[in-house]
């Protein structure tokens, strides 16, 4: 099957700006849903699938919406992986991986490492009484908690962030700019030597971490698998919960009441982590292709057709979630998509969660008294594929 | 074919038939059953196809497994003794007439 790059018929052609989508992609994405659920966007190569119930059905049915997508620039960056395949090998892959991710492994393993590297980062801080809460505490933190969880004693939180800025822009690399790519194959090269030191050592010593469960996995995983997947684990694994916690600490610190409540309920996080990840997801959308023909949102598209799940849209979706644009920490509950669906449903969700709502949270809101945003500085969203703030200026009390 | 009745917090019933060898989650999803969200699709990895099995039957049914047991430790509502993920209930002729209980909440 070859990979088609042009519109289904009968599917409308809609022009979108990148330039827009990246600043605020959410009013093109309303418009999408109300008038064309399935289009063809030419800037970006594919369908953009954009409603909430025709995003389910297709993170339901893996046959037909492959994961193995021709000439996509993230294999071109890390090589085969996991998240491009299909299963049964997604399947062994995935198997492999994601014992030290669950929940009981993060709680028991994990945790306590986690909040005494908030408290460290919180005490650099702590005496200032300002920051920029993404690049002083999220990122460094996300960083240094995946070191912790691949396994990679032999490389720094900062060595984890740089490796993830310079492969998620080699994946984004639509320009084909050639130093982004340099940058990227230095990085990813830089990860293939950490990792193959890494497996060497946690094959005599098992550690419990990521590569070592690869290592010791009942079905054998050949050391370049366990490469390239730690290289996709580094490019989404930062990000994803810099932004969430970027985004939910952004959106209390403008709604005093409901901080207020939070911080009197301290269950209440975890509504807050989950109405973050649907108001603003962390990752945008992610593509498939077609192995058959297949109707969907009144189109049928061809066999090898690319599209998008576009989940930043679904979770905006009216007809599920009232008031859709507004951060509510009331809403009736209505499952998100953020951490996508199926067998590809996101291995790091219950990482995550623990490190921003039981850990990160709970900790800056606590120990930085009188927390509050610093007037006209310039913090703003950005992306669409992925999307969080690109900084937070904060002051407080300073001891 | 075995028949299950999904039981909804508010007392509302459900009646779904499924061949047997049919994963409970997959005959709820299919049917459209309200409350069992299976995000993950039946891989034991996100615990929002929790359920309640009926004390009468949930020995027939059995305990979970190990990676469930630890995913039903972190379900959105509580845990119970009859907690099990529908993803990894395999239906029987045996289990016909089986009732499971929908939680309130699944993320």
């Amino acid at each position: 099957m070859s990979v088609l790059t042009t519109a289904a018929p009968g599917a409308p052609v809609v022009e979108l700006d990148l330039a827009e989508l990246r600043r605020d992609p959410y009013p093109c994405y309303a418009e999408l849903r109300r008038t064309a659920p399935l289009a063809w966007v030419p800037s970006v190569g594919r369908h953009l699938l954009t409603r909430y119930e025709d995003i389910v059905r297709a993170e339901k049915l893996p046959e037909v919406f492959s994961s193995r997508e021709e000439g996509s620039l993230l294999l071109r960056t890390v090589g085969p992986n996991l998240l491009r395949e299909d299963d049964p090998e997604h399947r062994r892959l995935r198997a492999a991986a994601e014992p030290p991710t669950r929940p009981r492994q993060v709680r028991d393993l994990w945790a306590g490492a986690f909040e005494r590297t908030a408290h460290e980062l919180l005490d650099r801080i702590e005496g200032r009484g300002e920051a920029d809460l993404i690049a002083d505490f999220a990122e460094p933190l996300a960083a240094a908690n995946l070191a912790l969880v691949l396994g990679l004693r032999n490389a720094s939180a900062d060595d984890i962030a740089d490796w993830s800025r310079a492969m998620m822009a080699g994946n984004g690399n639509y320009a084909d700019d050639p130093d982004v790519w340099l940058r990227a194959e230095q990085a990813t090269r830089a990860i293939e030597e950490a990792v193959a030191e890494t497996a060497e050592a946690v094959r005599r010593e098992p550690d419990g971490s990521v590569i070592s469960s690869m290592v010791h996995a009942a079905e054998p995983v050949e050391l370049a698998e366990i490469q390239n997947n730690v290289k996709v684990i580094i490019g989404g694994g930062v990000n994803e919960p810099r932004d969430v916690f970027g985004v939910g600490a952004w959106a209390l610190l403008r709604r005093p009441e409901a901080l207020e409540r939070v911080l009197r309920d301290p269950a209440c996080w975890k509504r807050v982590f989950e109405e973050t990840a649907r108001w603003i997801s962390p990752i945008g959308m992610y593509p498939r292709q077609l192995t058959e023909d297949h109707e969907i949102a009144g189109v049928t598209l061809p066999a090898g057709s690319r599209v998008a799940l576009v989940i930043a849209s679904g979770n905006r979706d009216e007809s599920v979630f009232e008031r859709a644009d507004e951060f509510d920490l009331d809403r009736p509950h209505r499952p998100h998509l953020a951490f996508g669906g199926g067998p590809h449903f996101c291995m790091g969700a219950w990482v995550a969660r623990h490190e921003v709502s039981a850990i990160a949270w709970p900790l800056v809101f606590s120990r930085l008294k009188g927390l509050r945003p610093v007037e006209g500085a310039d913090d703003r969203m950005d992306g669409w594929v992925f999307r969080g703030l690109t900084s937070l200026h904060v002051t407080w009390q300073a001891p | 074919m075995p028949t299950v009745i999904f039981r909804s917090p508010d007392g509302t019933e459900r009646k779904v038939t499924a061949e047997s060898g049919t994963v409970l989650m997959q005959a709820a999803v299919a049917n459209g059953v309200e409350g069992i969200v299976a995000e993950c699709g039946g891989n034991a990895s996100c615990a929002t196809c929790h359920v309640y099995v009926a004390e009468d039957r949930s020995e027939l049914v059995g305990p979970p497994g190990d990676v469930e047991d630890e995913m039903l430790d972190f379900t959105a509502a509580e845990r119970r003794p009859t907690s099990r993920l529908s993803c990894q209930i395999q239906l029987s002729d045996a289990l016909d007439g089986l009732v499971v209980h929908v939680p309130e909440e699944q993320v």
